[in-house]
């Protein structure tokens, strides 16, 4: 665990830490895996049959011509828990996650296309929530009890209030609807036919970053009008919560000892602020960050269902409705690792910003 | 620093404020179709609800087509003539069907089109019979039995599992000889290339034969039998079919692959964004479609449906009834009407499973219900009286829907306005309660539980508008009405627990047999879910009628068996048809050429209409 630690040392001897620090993390990641898709598979065992054949009859329409108990038995799911556990597992191990009745393709493949939009989302909407989050903070703290703090948080009160789902249609509404700027869905017509023509390489799956590196940037901007209505909603719903968290650490800081010191010694209040006081009062920032954004990282089901963006929010919640239980799974085992590493790198960020954070 | 932020900000949103929004036709040869939902599979012979049927019906072809409008006159398709008694291709009494098959047609790959193919189709769907699949309409037409498996046990006197794995393996090579000769007696028969036509041997008289057959159906679409093969389907051989029996949706190369004849072709269908693209086949035999390209784009959101519509986006998007004041008079936007032949209707549970938690205390003594409750014919007349139908359909359906005497929609045989149906009449439904259950009920009281599945707000309506008026007879009458999801509602259904419950029919194919068969035969879908003493009430009044009722011929007997049917089900009061709705159809105003036929899987004739101002 960490511990914030007096003494550093060699820088060398630093990095080796770090590496046996990660590994060791690392090593429990299939054990948390395994935790976790044990007791998923519990849960949805529990029910019976019939109640998991809404996987293959998702409606009252599909009862047409069903053969439900001979549906039954081809599933398998009358089947004792720990052998359709087990034939699960098999598989896993062998690297077939199953096949996605929601996604209508394999599990992994569903996830992997998936993943690289909600990706991109979170990265455009990581950058202003934590930008604004961070400064908005600081400038409320540093006005204390005057009208911008008071301004500020009145702002952030309210976006963090406002239901997301109230908000994106708003956004959806002016922004599409009234000013015709920023259409949902991923890409126009005419960009996404570029975008599938054998001309355009997709080197990563996220449309700005391919049309950037494909030198078309009519399509990047076309992307990036798409990006804009998701971004808007999702940054004025999450910063609010990582203002309130800055504004308050800052205060504290400002408070100690060591703030008080570095004033009374005559230091520029520039330097007390950003030296001494900021850099201080971002360790706790940083765990809200890293969580928002490993939030962010498994999806979105409003905005991406506001919007029409593809993303594994409304993959998973959708599977989570029709328990479809290997997207269930497969969803949930990438979410764990998402979380593991996610939770990692927030602990490393620690040392990077705070040197007296010693890693064990 | 900060100011140049800001600047770099406001430059931004004026880029991209500036980009150009049209007024005029967007897209104008492409169309953009939002719908709710995905297909489920392209395999036409898997492929059972609208959103997949709606692709397939443009991209492969069937023998024969509906004219127009129209459900009972057809025109010729892929085969050069509609068969009839008249020109001498229906024969024997209707038992055998002649389809002369049309020449230098091509599929999509190229290929041409042979009468072996349109064999091979019938004969690999047949073969194929997944347990959730359509399949059960061509066999039963052909052979009069409901699935391959019931038909193989039947003629070789083995239960299917017992021969074959779940692998399709054969667990005893004893049975290899008995399937292989199950085939070349019943299956190959049945579907016979003869010259340049193809013939059908039915094993009886079936009325709606040719409306199983017509363009719309997915299940006799015609597929071009050497890619079927070269892409790992049955390969037409009578050894081993039974590997290619009832594979998973997944397993099968047509899930996402489709080649067949049609106007469109399949460019991509993009299950991550829900999105199905066709474009233009401009070798097609036919009338070429006007539009280049057809995107078919499942946005579940309502709002963001309405929004491109607004923006011109969209050409024309899936509207529930409860928005369509939303979008009647926007600016561009049109709203038209046409009727479905589909059936809301509610029905009973004449023999509740004793286990079922929705009894109450199982018994008659005014804190449950027993479960055969429904058994009494009272009990279901005072129910049918209880129900003010007129308000829910001007109220709940906005006027888009009537009443039907029964189960048989407007615009099918046997349809009559003027059969008997119960009006609301709540002192009626006192009479009936009073005599129900000899009285005893009328002083006991009783309390049960009516179900449905949460986000159907027309089934909880009415739940909730038929507890009203009951619970204000007698005091002592208690209904809850409570919303489950829909596994809970399935699971609940299957095991027979629910006392009563409000379902839908869409039709297969126009007749009335799809309907009648469907609630009223004790082996119906719906049938078989109102328990035992419907079973048997079914078996002794119905099922015999029914049964005569589809291999007449003469549309006029027609009429008169099924009216006989459905007066037998009014005097029994066996279900409550609710009603049968209308459905709007939004679309911009720039949409020209479109047409309604009421058994058009999915909103568009994408090979008819164009945009224009």
């Amino acid at each position: 665990m960490l511990e914030p630690h007096g003494d550093c040392g060699p820088h060398g001897a630093w990095f080796a830490l770090m590496i046996f620090y990660i590994l060791r993390r690392l090593l429990f990641l299939p054990l948390t895996l395994f935790g976790i898709s044990l007791l998923i598979f519990l849960m949805i065992g529990f029910l019976g049959p019939y109640q998991r054949l809404a996987t293959f009859i998702n409606s009252p329409e599909r009862l047409k011509g069903a053969d439900v108990d001979k549906l039954v038995e081809l599933y398998g799911l009358n089947d004792p828990l720990i052998i359709q556990y087990g034939r699960w597992l098999k598989n896993v191990l062998r690297g077939n996650l199953g096949w996605s009745y929601v996604g209508k393709e394999p599990v992994l493949s569903a996830i992997l296309k998936r993943f690289p939009y909600t990706l991109e989302l979170t990265l455009f909407a990581a950058i202003p929530i934590i930008f604004l989050g961070t400064s908005l903070g600081v400038l409320a703290a540093l006005h204390h009890n005057r009208p911008l703090d008071h301004g500020l948080r009145i702002f952030a009160v309210v976006g963090w209030s406002f239901p997301d789902f109230v908000f994106g249609l708003f956004v959806l509404m002016i922004f599409y609807g009234t000013l015709g700027w920023f259409p949902p869905g991923n890409l126009s017509v005419w960009a996404e036919e570029i975008v599938k023509s054998p001309h355009f390489r997709n080197f990563t799956g996220m449309l700005t970053l391919d049309a950037l590196l494909n030198g078309r940037f009519d399509v990047f901007l076309d992307a990036l009008r798409h990006l804009a209505g998701p971004v808007l909603t999702l940054t004025y719903v999450e910063f609010a919560f990582l203002l309130r968290i800055t504004r308050s650490s800052m205060l504290e800081v400002l408070r100690k000892e060591y703030v008080r010191t570095a004033r009374a010694k005559g230091l520029d209040e520039r330097v007390v602020i950003h030296k001494h006081a900021k850099r201080n009062a971002l360790i706790p920032v940083a765990t809200v960050s890293g969580q928002t954004v490993i939030g962010l990282l498994a999806g979105t089901v409003i905005v991406e269902t506001i919007f029409n963006r593809t993303g594994l929010g409304s993959f998973i919640a959708l599977a989570s409705q029709q328990l479809d239980y290997a997207s269930i799974m497969g969803g949930s085992l990438f979410f764990g690792l998402i979380l593991v590493i996610g939770n990692l790198c927030v602990d490393l960020s620690y040392a990077l910003i705070d040197p007296r954070v010693r890693l064990e | 620093m900060k100011r140049f932020l800001v600047v770099l900000g406001c430059v931004f949103f004026a880029l991209l404020g500036v980009l150009p929004v049209f007024a005029e036709v967007k897209n104008p040869d492409t169309y953009i179709y939002l719908s709710i939902g995905e297909p489920d599979t392209l395999d036409p012979h898997y492929a059972y609800d609208t959103a997949s049927g709606e692709v397939i019906n443009f991209v492969y072809e069937n023998l024969i087509a509906y004219k127009g409008e129209s459900v009972t006159e057809f025109v010729p398709r892929l085969a050069t003539e509609v068969p009839t008694v008249e020109n001498g291709l229906v024969r024997d009494g209707g038992k055998t069907y002649v389809f002369p098959i049309r020449k230098g047609v091509k599929f999509h790959n190229g290929n041409e089109l042979t009468p072996e193919d349109v064999e091979y189709s019938f004969e690999r769907g047949i073969l194929f019979d997944p347990y959730a699949g359509p399949m059960w309409m061509l066999i039963e037409a052909l052979f009069g039995y409901e699935t391959l498996e019931d038909f193989v046990k039947d003629k070789v006197g083995i239960a299917w599992s017992d021969m074959v794995d779940e692998e399709g393996n054969l667990k005893s090579e004893e049975y290899r000889q008995k399937l292989i000769d199950f085939y070349t007696t019943y299956i190959d028969p049945a579907v016979e290339v003869e010259g340049d036509s193809v013939v059908f041997h039915l094993s009886r008289p079936f009325a709606p034969f040719l409306s199983i057959l017509a363009q719309n159906a997915s299940w006799s679409a015609i597929l071009d039998k050497e890619t079927c093969i070269s892409l790992g389907l049955w390969d037409g051989q009578a050894d081993g079919w039974w590997k290619y029996h009832n594979w998973k949706k997944e397993k099968s190369p047509l899930y996402e692959k489709a080649i067949g004849t049609g106007p469109f072709k399949l460019l991509e269908w993009d299950r991550t964004q829900q999105k199905v693209t066709l474009v233009r086949n401009d070798e097609y035999w036919g009338e070429k479609p006007k539009l280049a390209k057809v995107i078919i784009w499942g946005v579940d959101e309502w709002s963001t449906r309405r929004s491109m519509l607004e923006a011109g986006d969209a050409d024309q998007v899936a509207t529930p009834l409860q928005y369509l004041d939303q979008v009647k008079g926007l600016p561009g936007v049109v709203v038209k009407e046409g009727s479905r032949l589909t059936i809301t209707a509610l029905h009973f549970n004449w023999t509740v499973a004793k286990d079922s938690k929705y009894l109450g205390s199982g018994k008659l003594d005014g804190e449950g219900i027993p479960p055969d409750f429904f058994s009494d014919v009272h009990v279901r007349k005072a129910f049918s009286y209880a129900f003010d139908y007129d308000t829910f359909i001007a109220q709940v359906l906005k006027g888009y829907g009537h009443r039907v005497p029964s189960v048989i929609p407007r615009g099918l045989i046997g349809f009559n306005e003027s059969l008997p149906m119960y009006p609301f009449d709540l002192e009626k439904a006192k009479e009936e309660f009073q005599k129900a259950w000899n009285g005893e009920l009328w002083e006991k009281g009783f309390k049960l539980t009516l179900l449905y599945n949460t986000g159907n707000e027309a089934r909880q309506t009415a739940c909730e508008m038929l507890k009203e008026n009951i619970e204000s007879l007698n005091p002592k009458f208690r209904i809850e009405v409570q919303g489950v999801q829909w596994p809970t509602y399935l699971d609940a259904y299957r095991q027979g627990q629910l006392p009563a419950f409000i379902i839908g029919w869409l039709a297969d194919y126009p007749d009335p047999h799809n309907f009648i068969f469907t609630y009223y035969h004790s082996n119906g879908v719906y049938g078989t879910t109102q328990g035992e003493a419907f079973r048997k009430f079914a078996e002794e009044n119905l099922d015999a009628l029914i049964e005569k009722a589809i291999e007449e011929t003469d549309p006029a007997k027609r009429q008169a068996m099924y009216e006989e049917i459905q007066r037998i089900a009014y005097e029994n009061a066996l279900g409550m048809p609710l009603y049968q709705p209308e459905e709007v159809y939004v679309m911009r105003s720039w949409v020209k050429g479109w047409m309604f036929n009421p058994m058009r899987p999915g909103e568009v004739n994408y090979d008819g209409v164009w945009k224009e101002e």
